[in-house]
C-alpha cells in the first residue's frame, strides 16, 4: 500500500466502538473517515463532536468514502449482517470485526466464504492474544517449558451481573455468556493447545429462560489434552472480566491470568511474572494496552498486504466450539 | 496553606476494592476497606500524618466516606479533588441497560431527579440541541452538586478531574474545544480543572500545540520507579514532566500498583521537579499511619 494514509471506518459507536476510534485516531498511518450509528441519539452528538469525520447511519452510505478497511463494533447479533453488507457493498475489503465472528458457526462459514472470495486482510478481535501475560504464556508452552502439556483448567468471569436483583430493570446480552465472556477463554484455548471436541457441557440460566448466565464444560484436544472451562458473568470479585488457565505439564504447571504469570516447575524452580516485569508500555494508552497492539497490528497487515492472526477462519472455530457446547448442554 | 505545600492525597482505589497489580490478589486478601466508615477513619489517620486532601472517583461509596468525614469534621482539613465520571460504574451500568442509549437515557434521569436546576435546563438543551458542550456542563453540574451535599459546606473542592477514559478518549480525537469549555465551566466555579490521564507525554505535548495553559491545570498521572503505566515510557513522561511551566502533576500508581515499597516510591517522586504532589490508597491503620509520615517526611 502507498505512504498515504490508510481511510477507516468505524461501524457502531458503544464502548468498544469509541475505543477503537480513539486508538485509531492517534495512529499514524490511520484516518478516522467516518463512523456509522444506529442510534439517533448518538448520531446526533457525533456530529456536534467530530468536525472532520463523517457520521452516517447506514453502511451502504460508507461506500462513497474510498476506504481501506471498517471495524466493525456492534452487538454481536449484528455482525454477520453488517460484516455481509460491507462485503456485499463493496464498502472495503479489509475488515476487522470485534469478538466473537458471528452469533452461530453457520454465519461464521459465511462470512469466511466472502473473505476467501472477496481476499483483504480480515481480523477478529480477540485482543488477548495481545496482553502480554499471555503471549509469555503461549512462549513458555511453545518452548516446551513445562513439557508435554496433559490438562488444562479455564475460566472467564465477570461481577457484570453479580448482585443483581432478578426482577429488576435490566438486560443480559441476548447472545448469552458463553459468546460474549467465554469466546475469549475458547480463543485462547485453541491458540495454545490447538483443535478440541466438546465431550460434555453444562448451562445455566439464572435470570430467565432465555438467559444464558454460566457454563461449565469439557473439552479433548486432538493430541488428548483434557480441558475444563467455567464461565460466568455472576461471580463476585471479578470488577474486571478476567480470564485465567491453569496447565498442568509433564515438567511443570502454569498459571496465567490477564495479570500475571507463575510457572512451578518439577525440580523446584518458581518464576512470576506481572505486566510490570513483560514490557507493557504501548504507545498510546486506552482501555488496556492490549488494545493498541491489536489494532497496531491490524494496521499493520493492511499496509504489508499480510493476513494476520486471529482472522475469520481460526475465529471461526470459536463459534464451532460454542454452537457444540449449547448442542451437548441441550442434549444433556 | 495548603495549596502552597505538597498535596499529600489519601487515594480511593482500595475503597473500591481495586488492585491493579491483580485482582486476585484483592479477593485472596480479602481486606479491602470497603465500608465507608473504615474508610473515613483510614482517611483521619492518615490526615493525622501529613494527607492533606482525598482524591475519589465520584461514587456512592465515596459520597459515604465523604458524609461521613464532614460529621466528624476530617473534611475541613482536606482538599478535595474528585475524579468525573466514575467510569467503571458507568460502563457495567451500560453493559447492563443496553448499551451507550441506555446509559444515557439513566444519566438523564438521574440529573432530571436531582433538583439541580441549572444541571436540568443545561441538560435538556443539551439533548434537544444535541450540544456535546451543554450536555458536559449539565453532568459536571450535577456531579459538583453531589460531592458540595455530601461534603457540606466547610468542604473546599479544589479540582475536579476529568477520569483517565474520557481525558484519553478526547486526547485520541483532538477535541481541544472540548477541553478548553471544561476548563472555563471549571474555573468559571472557581474550581481547578484537572485531567487524569494514562497518556501524560502525550497530554503534554498535546496541549502545548493546541496553546492550554499547562499553568491552569493539575494533572493526575502515574510516576514510579519501573515505570508502570507511564506511557510511552518513564523517560518520555520525565521529560515532559520538566518541561511544565510549574509543579502542576499529582503523581499516581507511585506504588506501582504494591510492586514498590513505600520508600522506594517516595525516593523517586522525591527526585521529580514539577510534581504538585502524590495520591496514595492505603487500606490498613498501620498502612494509613507509616505511609503518609514517610510521604510527609520525604516530600514536604
Amino acid at each position: 500500500m502507498s505512504a498515504e494514509k490508510l481511510k477507516v471506518a468505524v461501524v457502531g459507536f458503544g464502548k468498544t466502538g469509541m475505543l477503537h476510534a480513539g486508538i485509531l485516531s492517534v495512529l499514524p498511518r490511520v484516518q478516522l473517515v467516518a463512523v456509522c450509528e444506529k442510534s439517533g441519539l448518538v448520531r446526533r452528538f457525533l456530529k456536534n463532536l467530530f468536525k472532520d469525520v463523517f457520521v452516517v447511519d447506514d453502511v451502504g452510505e460508507l461506500k462513497d468514502f474510498g476506504l481501506d478497511a471498517v471495524y466493525v463494533t456492534t452487538p454481536i447479533a449484528s455482525h454477520f449482517a453488517i460484516v455481509k453488507g460491507v462485503y456485499d457493498l463493496g464498502v472495503a475489503s479489509n475488515v476487522f470485526v470485534e469478538k466473537p465472528l458471528a452469533s452461530n458457526y453457520y454465519e461464521a462459514e459465511e462470512l469466511c466464504g466472502l473473505a476467501r472470495r472477496l481476499g483483504g486482510v480480515n481480523m477478529v478481535g480477540y485482543m488477548r492474544r495481545f496482553s502480554v501475560t499471555f503471549k509469555k504464556a503461549k512462549e513458555l508452552l511453545n518452548h516446551g517449558v513445562i513439557g508435554e502439556p496433559a490438562s488444562f483448567s479455564a475460566y472467564a468471569y465477570s461481577s457484570d451481573f453479580f448482585g443483581i436483583d432478578k426482577n429488576s430493570k435490566f438486560h443480559t446480552p441476548k447472545v448469552g455468556v458463553l459468546r460474549d465472556l467465554g469466546c475469549h477463554a475458547i480463543d485462547l484455548a485453541l491458540w495454545f493447545f490447538g483443535d478440541f471436541k466438546v465431550k460434555n457441557a453444562k448451562i445455566d440460566s439464572l435470570f430467565g429462560e432465555d438467559s444464558e448466565d454460566s457454563a461449565f464444560f469439557e473439552v479433548e484436544t486432538d493430541d488428548g489434552v483434557g480441558g475444563k472451562f467455567d464461565v460466568s458473568w455472576c461471580v463476585d470479585g471479578y470488577r474486571m472480566p478476567e480470564v485465567g488457565f491453569t496447565v498442568e505439564g509433564s515438567r511443570g504447571v502454569m498459571r496465567v491470568n490477564d495479570d500475571a504469570l507463575e510457572l512451578s516447575l518439577n525440580g523446584g524452580g518458581k518464576f512470576r511474572w506481572f505486566r510490570h516485569d513483560l514490557k507493557d508500555s504501548v504507545c498510546f494508552w486506552l482501555g488496556a494496552p492490549e488494545y493498541y497492539r491489536e489494532d497496531e497490528c491490524f494496521v499493520k497487515s493492511l499496509v504489508d498486504g499480510k493476513n494476520v492472526e486471529p482472522n475469520f477462519f481460526s475465529s471461526a472455530k470459536v463459534d464451532l466450539m460454542i454452537d457444540e457446547v449449547k448442542a451437548k448442554a441441550k442434549n444433556k | 496553606m495548603i495549596s502552597q505545600e505538597k498535596a499529600l492525597l489519601v487515594g480511593d482505589n482500595p475503597f473500591h476494592g481495586i488492585s491493579h497489580l491483580s485482582q486476585e490478589r484483592s479477593r485472596i486478601r480479602g481486606d479491602m476497606p470497603t465500608s465507608p466508615e473504615y474508610a473515613a477513619k483510614l482517611v483521619a489517620i492518615a490526615v493525622e500524618n501529613g494527607a492533606n486532601g482525598f482524591m475519589f472517583s465520584v461514587s456512592q461509596t465515596t459520597l459515604s466516606i465523604l458524609k461521613i468525614l464532614n460529621e466528624n469534621s476530617v473534611v475541613e482539613h482536606l482538599d478535595l479533588y474528585g475524579i468525573v465520571p466514575y467510569a467503571y460504574e458507568y460502563v457495567r451500568a451500560a453493559s447492563q441497560k443496553g448499551g451507550v442509549p441506555g446509559l444515557a437515557k439513566t444519566v438523564a434521569k438521574e440529573i432530571l431527579f436531582s433538583g439541580n436546576f441549572g444541571a436540568v435546563v443545561s441538560g435538556l438543551n443539551g439533548v434537544l440541541r444535541a450540544k456535546p458542550i451543554s450536555l458536559m456542563k449539565a453532568y459536571l453540574a450535577y456531579e459538583i452538586s453531589r460531592i458540595k451535599a455530601a461534603a457540606g459546606k466547610n468542604a473546599r473542592l479544589s479540582c475536579v478531574l476529568l477520569h483517565q477514559l474520557v481525558t484519553d478518549v478526547c486526547l485520541g480525537f483532538n477535541l481541544d474545544w472540548l477541553f478548553r469549555a471544561y476548563m472555563d465551566f471549571m474555573l468559571d466555579k472557581g474550581i481547578k480543572p484537572g485531567f487524569n490521564t494514562g497518556n501524560f507525554a502525550f497530554l503534554v505535548d498535546k496541549f502545548k500545540e493546541w496553546r492550554i495553559n499547562l499553568e491552569d491545570v493539575v494533572i493526575a498521572a502515574p510516576f514510579n520507579k519501573v515505570g508502570f503505566q507511564m506511557v510511552p515510557s518513564r523517560e518520555e513522561c520525565e521529560k515532559a514532566l520538566a518541561s511544565l511551566p510549574k509543579p502542576n502533576v499529582l503523581a499516581i500508581s507511585i506504588l506501582a500498583a504494591g510492586y514498590l515499597t513505600p520508600k522506594e516510591a517516595a525516593d523517586y517522586i522525591a527526585g521529580l521537579q514539577n510534581i504538585k504532589g502524590a495520591a496514595v490508597g492505603v487500606s490498613k491503620e498501620k498502612h494509613a499511619y507509616e505511609t503518609f509520615k514517610l510521604l510527609r517526611e520525604k516530600l514536604l
